[in-house]
């Protein structure tokens, strides 16, 4: 058992978060509104890239093509065959799984900054591929648009209200993060771990290495394709420019910022590099400068990462209950 | 600690501007201030920035001043959606911007929703306007009108057998497509209609099958370096037919990379650089321009966000009114030839431009560009 005041404290800390974001329309008005759209895709982003960078300690800096995968899939099936685009949601993360699946598997026995420079050359062979057009299907450097909004039981979302996306969003949010709290807990979870910090013990504890860093992927991306849905049916268009190694980039620091491996830091991380250049408008075309800074001084004094990762600690009477087990 | 203090400054100034902003007229400018076409942004804040000024120092709008609200798009979607969003909440009247067509899509129904005329300036994608937004407008031509405009010249030059080469891009396989659709209809003969792989160093390959085709005339539809290295190559071979291009070879690199030998005579379209602009206000402006920010505007797309902003001030004084169906009634059907600073400018149901903005350029032996009359 993990130690339960931790817990305790964390899951008064989501009530309060989730409590705060429901009346969110009450307060604030539409920009804002918006702004917390935003920070619920990257905080599903950025959780989906913790189970391969955080959980699993391999370097991927392409998640955007994942995510990519996951955005089109659903806009070509959308716009070509007309499904609602909530539909798709499993087709995209079968695709975005199946994908990352294939391109993982001859290259997720590197390690660290070797696994990197692969993973980013991914991110650029996908956009790039996405600009030409690749076999007629996503509409070159244009993109594709004329999505379809979605309807929820027989109700159309519209940009009018986003308010409306704003409950869509953080319910998956929601769900996300309890499936990923259990996952954490969960053997799989456990073996991420192991091999992240050390493979070759991980390895001799009988962890398929190969297989569970497979998994790890195919997960991470599946998660991502459907918050490329979700990005597909709130802005109704998509364009390459969306899914460039930037993102990739912006996803990866969510991640190392926030905490790698830590649930609650990851969506932090997320909230703050969202929040943060909208806060610094006023800065105008400064405004990323100041962001850059705020970054760098986070770093140096918190390399750790906000809220970072913590060991699982055992009480001695925890130790005496697992003898007791039957 | 540093970093609260900052934003206590910078709400502090918010607090203010908008105290002060209660008997302003707002107009917002979205503009990619940052990310790749973070050159063009500028220069656009510039223009419009510019021009606010003297409507103040003039006396403003309905006796108001005028207040630009200048919000940063990054030229990505995701990040025009929410400066779009923030400019409705921040009591603008109308938009002008913003520059890539799928940017500007991202933004087109949260301004119409809201009841704000847009006015952009770069979006050239012909299906921006084809969704007939109410308030929606551009001073920017369409993609397809430069398909047009490129038919005409190739007709008036009087040749027999057209080659059209394009390199496969969007833009550029659109363009081809365009201009081979009009020829078509017209009965011209194209003889030739085929990509080239860019980024190459050698097209002496494709060269051979054009000339095969016996082409009066070739148009080449992609950018600047496969076209240099064409001229050059093309001279290297001793061919001696014409070439014409499209917008996208309008960079001085072009003369770099073909050499100004191979270069001389080389036509192509584009709307006017900003040095031929050549109405007296147009000359007035960019002499007041280069006063203010010591160099004269370089973008064509930044004098149109120039543009974008006069029309409105004209819809809003001519109306008297803010409102935007009484904007729009004035950008529709009440701007008969106003004198832009890029041409008369009148705007058709859809919210295109009327009139033709492109010209022909030719390069001259010196290697400049030199707008044909």
């Amino acid at each position: 058992m993990p130690n339960r005041t931790m817990t305790r404290g964390l899951g008064i800390a989501y009530a309060i978060a989730a409590a705060a974001v429901a009346a969110a329309p009450l307060a604030l008005n539409a920009y804002w509104i918006d702004v917390l759209n935003s920070v619920g895709l990257y905080v599903l982003l950025a959780l989906s890239l913790n189970l391969i960078l955080g959980d699993a300690g391999l370097f991927n800096m392409g998640h955007a093509a994942f995510y990519a995968v996951g955005a089109y899939t659903s806009a070509i099936l959308n716009t070509r065959l007309e499904i609602p685009i909530l539909w798709t949601l499993p087709a995209s993360a079968l695709v975005a799984a199946l994908f990352a699946a294939l391109v993982a598997r001859p290259v997720v026995h590197l390690r660290g900054d070797y696994l990197l420079v692969v993973t980013i050359g991914l991110g650029e062979i996908v956009r790039i591929a996405l600009v030409n057009d690749v076999f007629g299907l996503t509409g070159g450097a244009n993109g594709l648009f004329g999505i379809s909004r979605p309807t929820i039981f027989g109700h159309r979302l519209t940009s009018r209200k986003p308010q409306e996306f704003l409950y869509l969003i953080w319910a998956f949010v929601a769900v996300t993060v309890f499936l990923f709290h259990r996952l954490e807990q969960s053997r799989f979870g456990r073996a991420l771990n192991y091999l992240r910090e050390d493979p070759i013990a991980a390895e001799g504890s009988g962890v398929n290495t190969a297989r569970y860093r497979l998994l790890a992927f195919a997960l991470g991306a599946a998660w991502a394709g459907m918050t490329g849905t979700l990005y597909a049916a709130k802005m109704t268009i998509i364009s390459p420019e969306s899914f460039g190694s930037w993102e990739s980039v912006v996803i990866f620091l969510m991640v190392i910022l926030g905490g790698a491996g830590s649930i609650p830091g990851v969506m932090l991380g997320a909230a703050l590099v969202v929040i943060l250049p909208e806060l610094f408008r006023g800065f105008a075309s400064a405004r990323l400068l100041v962001f850059g800074l705020v970054m760098m001084v986070m770093m140096v004094f918190r390399p750790q990462g906000l809220l970072p990762y913590r060991l699982l600690r055992f009480k001695e009477s925890d130790l005496r209950r697992a003898e007791d087990a039957p | 600690m540093k970093i609260s203090m900052r934003l206590a400054v910078a709400a502090t100034l918010l607090a203010f501007g908008s105290a002060r902003a209660a008997d302003a007229i707002k107009i917002g400018l979205m503009a990619p201030l940052t990310g790749s076409w973070a050159s063009e942004g500028q220069e656009m804040k510039r223009n419009v920035e510019l021009l606010a000024a003297e409507q103040n120092a003039r006396g403003g709008l309905l006796g108001k001043r005028v207040e630009i609200v200048v919000e940063d798009d990054g030229g990505d979607p995701r990040t025009a959606s929410l400066a779009a969003q923030r400019l409705t909440t921040r009591g603008v009247v109308a938009v002008v911007g913003t520059y890539g067509s799928a940017v500007t899509e991202a933004t087109q129904a949260i301004l119409d929703e809201a009841g704000i005329v847009q006015v952009a300036n770069g979006s050239t994608a012909v299906r921006l306007t084809e969704k007939r937004l109410k308030y929606f407008f551009r001073t920017c031509p369409r993609d397809d009108e430069q398909g047009r405009v490129g038919a005409a010249v190739l007709e008036k030059g009087g040749a027999k057998r057209i080659a059209l080469l394009h390199d496969s891009s969007a833009y550029a396989k659109g363009l081809a497509d365009e201009i081979a659709a009009t020829l078509r209809a017209h009965r011209a003969n194209v003889v030739f209609f085929d990509a080239l792989t860019p980024k190459e160093q050698d097209y002496s390959a494709i060269l051979t099958r054009l000339k095969a085709a016996k082409p009066d005339v070739v148009f080449f539809t992609g950018y600047y370096p496969e076209a240099g290295l064409l001229l050059k190559q093309k001279r290297q071979m001793g061919w001696k037919v014409p070439f014409i291009g499209g917008d996208a070879v309008n960079n001085p690199d072009l003369v770099k990379i073909a050499g100004k030998d191979a270069a001389a005579g080389f036509r192509f379209l584009s709307p006017p650089v900003p040095k031929d602009l050549d109405t007296a206000e147009a000359r007035a402006y960019v002499a007041s321009y280069r006063k203010r920010y010591g160099e004269a505007p370089s973008s064509i797309y930044g004098v149109l966000a120039a543009d974008g902003f006069r029309v409105i001030a004209k819809a809003i004084e001519t109306s008297r009114s803010t409102d935007p169906d009484k904007l729009r009634q004035v950008l529709v059907g009440g701007l008969k030839d106003f004198p832009g600073f890029t041409g008369k400018i009148a705007f058709n149901g859809k919210g295109d431009r009327v009139g033709e903005l492109y010209r022909v350029y030719e390069v001259s032996p010196s290697g400049s560009f030199v707008l044909q009359k």
